[in-house]
């Protein structure tokens, strides 16, 4: 173990002496940097006041570490050398050898580590006898209290040493922990500084991009232009010109003729009389033909450039965009995301692409018809800013199909992919006229509260008012069916809520129901109830009456008595034990008992073998008590009639007991082969009625059965 | 009061011993049975008396009823004297089964020359449970007693003259209405005279006409083919009718096909050992 502490103690001491130098530096900055430099002593101090506990707070072992070896290493000489000298010892270490190897690793490790140390120990052992003992708080240094007495601290305010130094170490961590904050506080800063400078420089450089492409993109333009406007121009000159010069040659040519013909006059007018007569008329005619035909001198070309405008919208449209942006694209719509939706909400959501810049979204929705086109229900839209939206007013467990546009400046995206939503299930509705419950279980059954089917359905069970409860929710999930039996702890009070679930969510709690489980809880079932029988609101007594009962039996039932007058209790189907009583009364004839559940509803309680039952019959001044299972009774007397009966099911020892419970004596006890769950049974053979008591604890005097 | 050892075996976990004393009230060496249950080993134990029948011993029960296993399990210990004084020269108490030696019918003699040793109602209400009360791990406070046929009459009487002495009682084929039966009778006239007056105190169906309203819960098994029920020995409808009139609670069994045997109790002494352990163990 020595060995072990000494090896480990050296990489320990070095990372002491790491941090140390990196704590200085740190101290150093810190220093510097809040303006304490000026404030030499305080700095020193903070340095070597501060180190054991810094130390203490990273490296808890540093006190341990730092000064054991030397205490160890006396002790070990000690032990050593008493060893060697009586040559005994080390009994409990091995053989002389091994300890001699041992002892030798030791002073390896333990020769360096303690040069490390010597400084610790050495001075410390020198100042035990002249150490300062007491503070001045006027000089703020540590004095013997000798030295009080004597000399200038005579005057001054003096604190025992311990005191002064416990209380200048608090201050010292204070401003520890305060610098310690603000480094965190500095650096958090920083970080975000960071985050900072990388987002400015991601944004201008997609600017720069941005601008560059409008830039070319204009140049582009422009070079086009430039391009069309000049072949425009030269096509435009060369049909001027040749405009022109077609106009110069037919010039000419009429320019020729008129020479002709002035020749052919002149020729005329030195001829003969005779001749010139003849052709005189000849060239008068053909003059006024000549003259008859107009002569064009109208230009055909204007030298003139027709006022040509340059269409220069497209470019400023090009240079406008470089400053506007550009229309969205569609977004993307998210799937539901599951629990996100209420019975009238769901919250959609969606993305946008990042280059797209929106001021707003349009969420249009509908629900969700099939099977009937025709009849399209209206679109209802919402603009919003945000890429969510809750959708409130919605009709539960319906899916809408939702869809989103995004809009700017610029216009319109198209619209999303459409995305079917559901709103979470309306709250289902305990039957608490059907909870029934045990010492270990509840059976809880409920209506759905929704037309459409739901995915599933929790039980949420909340243990209430024991103390150490903490009020925790205990779920059961994912439930098919209308109906859970849970399991629960004995001689407890639960408040019970149950959730229908979506792909939405799941709905809010129903109303609550309260069970407790303190004995079994069951009620008459009136489905199983002969006609000549009423059943009380709470479904724990039934009554027949006095009046004449009609001689009509009613038509044979699977499900209803018909022939004796009997009621069945829907018992919750848990193996186990379940005890209740009935209240009887002793003048009227009356069967108790249990039978499974499909035992013929036309024959009497007892009169097959699947039902047990106690039946009284009472002809005055005797009473008769049998208990019957498949028309057999045995011949039991009882002296006193039982008011109220105790019935102990017990399915771990297959076994049905009854018992006057006023006197907690033992009537009768059946074995029995429970296959199946039974259910208990009650009949009036005559006008009377019978009462149940429920939620009783098994009393110990039954336990013996 | 020395306690001789006279045997000791192991049986569920107990031991079943018989131990002999000298009786002060019987005035003669007696024998009993005592069952010691593995919870007698580490506390006191509710005590269970059982009085046997015309012509036992101690040996009977403890050797045929099997009644050891559910006293083991209940944690009863359970007590079976002799039912008569034995050996006391008395002359005539060996000429018949039915009436000296083995029958005792737990009563306190007054008649010479029984009355000097046959005390057996002393013996089994007073003598006995002190002895045991003060040498085994057994709780005073609670104690019942059941027993067969004369033991089963012995049982009633016990209880019924002793409210509240006895947590629960139970009975095979007790003889209910001695009085009015031939061994009753017999016995009678010989240990109390004449005087039939007398007799009523030790007749369960009339001690039942008597009894305070005290809670006792009485079970009774009769077998159905029993000869001396047929013989009009027994008498239950009687002590039925006299509980059903003064409301004192019984079950009465009729056992269909039983006899009067040791088999017929054996059927049943479990039930009979689990109604006492509800009183005693509560």
């Amino acid at each position: 173990e020595v060995i072990r502490a000494e090896m480990t103690s050296e990489p320990r001491g070095a990372a002491r002496g790491m941090s140390q130098r990196d704590l200085e530096e740190e101290v150093d900055e810190l220093v510097h940097l809040y303006g304490l430099e000026d404030d030499d002593e305080l700095g020193d101090e903070f340095v070597n006041e501060n180190m054991p506990r810094i130390e203490v707070s990273e490296y808890p072992a540093y006190m341990v570490a730092g000064r054991e070896p030397a205490v160890e290493q006396r002790d070990w000489r000690l032990s050593g050398e008493a060893a060697e000298a009586e040559d005994l010892s080390f009994g409990g270490w091995g053989s002389e050898s091994q300890c001699q190897d041992l002892r030798e690793a030791y002073r390896y490790t333990h020769g360096r580590a303690s040069e490390e140390y010597e400084c610790y120990v050495i001075p410390e052992e020198e100042d035990e006898e002249e150490a300062p003992d007491v503070f001045c708080v006027t000089c703020k240094t540590p004095i013997r209290a000798s030295e009080k007495v004597l000399d200038e601290h005579k005057e001054h305010e003096v604190t025992p040493l311990s005191k002064a130094l416990e209380s200048a170490k608090d201050e010292i961590h204070k401003n520890m922990y305060r610098l310690e904050k603000q480094i965190i506080e500095m650096e958090n800063f920083a970080s975000h500084l960071e985050e900072v400078f990388i987002t400015v420089e991601e944004n201008f450089g997609r600017q720069e991009q941005n601008f560059e492409s409008h830039y070319n993109d204009i140049l582009e333009t422009l070079a086009q232009k430039y391009e069309e406007k000049i072949q425009a121009l030269v096509e435009k000159k060369k049909e001027k010109l040749e405009a022109l010069y077609g106009q110069l040659v037919s010039c000419g040519e009429n320019l020729d003729t008129c020479k002709e013909l002035m020749e052919t006059v002149e020729e005329i007018c030195h001829e003969e009389k005779v001749d010139f007569i003849k052709d005189a008329v000849a060239m008068a005619d053909r003059l006024r033909k000549f003259l008859e035909t107009k002569t064009d001198v109208e230009i055909s070309a204007q030298p003139a450039l027709e006022d040509q405008t340059l269409d220069f919208s497209d470019v400023e449209q090009l240079l406008g965009s470089i400053n506007t942006i550009p229309a969205p694209s569609a977004p993307v719509i998210n799937p539901q995301a599951p629990n996100s939706a209420t019975g009238s909400s769901v919250r959609v959501c969606w993305s946008l692409y990042s280059d797209d810049t929106v001021e707003s979204y349009q969420l249009s929705y509908r629900p969700v018809r099939d099977g009937s086109p025709g009849t399209d229900p209206a679109e209802s839209t919402v603009t919003v800013k945000e890429t969510y939206c809750s959708v409130a007013n919605l009709v539960p467990n319906t899916q809408y199909e939702f869809r989103v546009t995004a809009q700017n400046r610029a216009g319109l995206s198209p619209a999303s992919e459409c995305a079917v939503y559901m709103t979470a299930p309306s709250p289902p509705v305990i039957k608490s006229k059907e909870v029934r419950s045990c010492e270990e279980a509840a059976l809880v059954c409920w209506e759905s509260g929704n037309l459409n089917p739901v995915d599933s359905y929790t039980v949420e069970l909340i243990q209430a008012e024991t103390p150490g409860a903490s009020g925790v929710t205990e779920s059961v999930v994912g439930i098919p069916t209308c109906e859970s039996l849970v399991q629960l702890q004995p001689r407890q009070s639960y408040t019970i809520y149950v959730r229908a679930l979506n792909v939405g969510g799941p709905s809010a709690r129903s109303e609550p129901a309260t069970v407790h489980t303190t004995g079994s809880y069951f009620r008459l079932n009136e489905q199983t109830c002969h006609p000549w029988l009423t059943i009380s609101e709470d479904g724990l007594t039934a009554v027949r009456s006095e009046r004449k009962t009609p001689t009509r039996a009613p038509p044979p039932s699977s499900t209803r008595f018909t022939r004796c007058v009997a009621v069945m209790g829907n018992l919750i189907p848990v193996r186990g034990r379940h005890y209740w009583e009935v209240e009887v009364d002793e003048r009227s004839d009356y069967t108790v008992g249990v039978a499974f559940e499909d035992v013929p509803k036309q024959e009497d309680l007892g009169a097959n073998c699947l039902s047990w039952c106690m039946r009284h019959t009472w002809a005055s001044p005797r009473h008769k008590y049998e208990f019957l299972h498949n028309k057999m009774t045995p011949d039991i007397r009882i002296t006193v009639s039982p008011k109220k009966i105790g019935i102990l099911l017990d399915y771990e020892n297959s076994k049905l007991s009854f018992f006057n419970v006023d006197i907690s004596q033992h009537l009768y006890t059946f074995s029995c082969q429970l296959h199946q769950f039974v259910h208990p049974c009650f009949s009036l053979e005559k006008p009377g009625c019978l009462k149940i008591h429920n939620g009783i604890s098994v009393p110990k005097h039954v336990t013996f059965y | 009061m020395a306690l001789k050892q006279i045997s000791s075996n192991k049986c569920f976990g107990g031991l079943q011993k018989v131990f002999e004393h000298d009786s002060v009230e019987l005035n003669c060496k007696m024998k009993f049975a005592i069952y010691l249950p593995p919870k007698a080993e580490t506390g006191k134990c509710p005590a269970l008396y059982w009085l046997s029948g015309l012509t036992c011993t101690e040996q009977n029960f403890i050797s045929k009823s099997g009644y050891h296993q559910a006293a083991s399990e209940h944690g009863l210990v359970v007590i079976a004297p002799d039912t008569s004084p034995r050996g006391c020269n008395i002359k005539g108490e060996d000429e018949s089964w039915d009436f000296g030696t083995g029958a005792g019918f737990y009563v306190d003699a007054t008649e010479h020359p029984w009355k000097t040793n046959y005390r057996m109602y002393s013996y089994v209400t007073e003598e006995l449970p002190q002895l045991i009360n003060a040498n085994f791990p057994v709780d005073p406070q609670r104690m019942s007693i059941f027993g067969h046929s004369m033991g089963g009459h012995g049982a009633l009487i016990c209880a019924l003259k002793n409210p509240g002495k006895y947590k629960s009682v139970s009975a095979f084929a007790p003889i209910c209405n001695p009085v009015l039966c031939p061994w009753g009778k017999k016995a009678f006239n010989g240990y109390l005279g004449a005087d039939q007056s007398k007799w009523k105190a030790y007749d369960a169906t009339h001690l039942v006409k008597s009894f305070p309203g005290s809670q006792l819960d009485i079970l009774i098994d009769q077998g159905k083919d029993d000869q001396f029920l047929s013989d009009g020995q027994l008498l239950p409808d009687n002590f039925i009718a006299a509980c059903t009139e003064k409301k004192i609670p019984v079950v009465f069994r009729l056992q269909e096909g039983y006899d009067h045997s040791y088999y017929f109790i054996a059927t049943f002494i479990t039930d009979h050992i689990r109604h006492h352990a509800k009183y005693l163990n509560v």
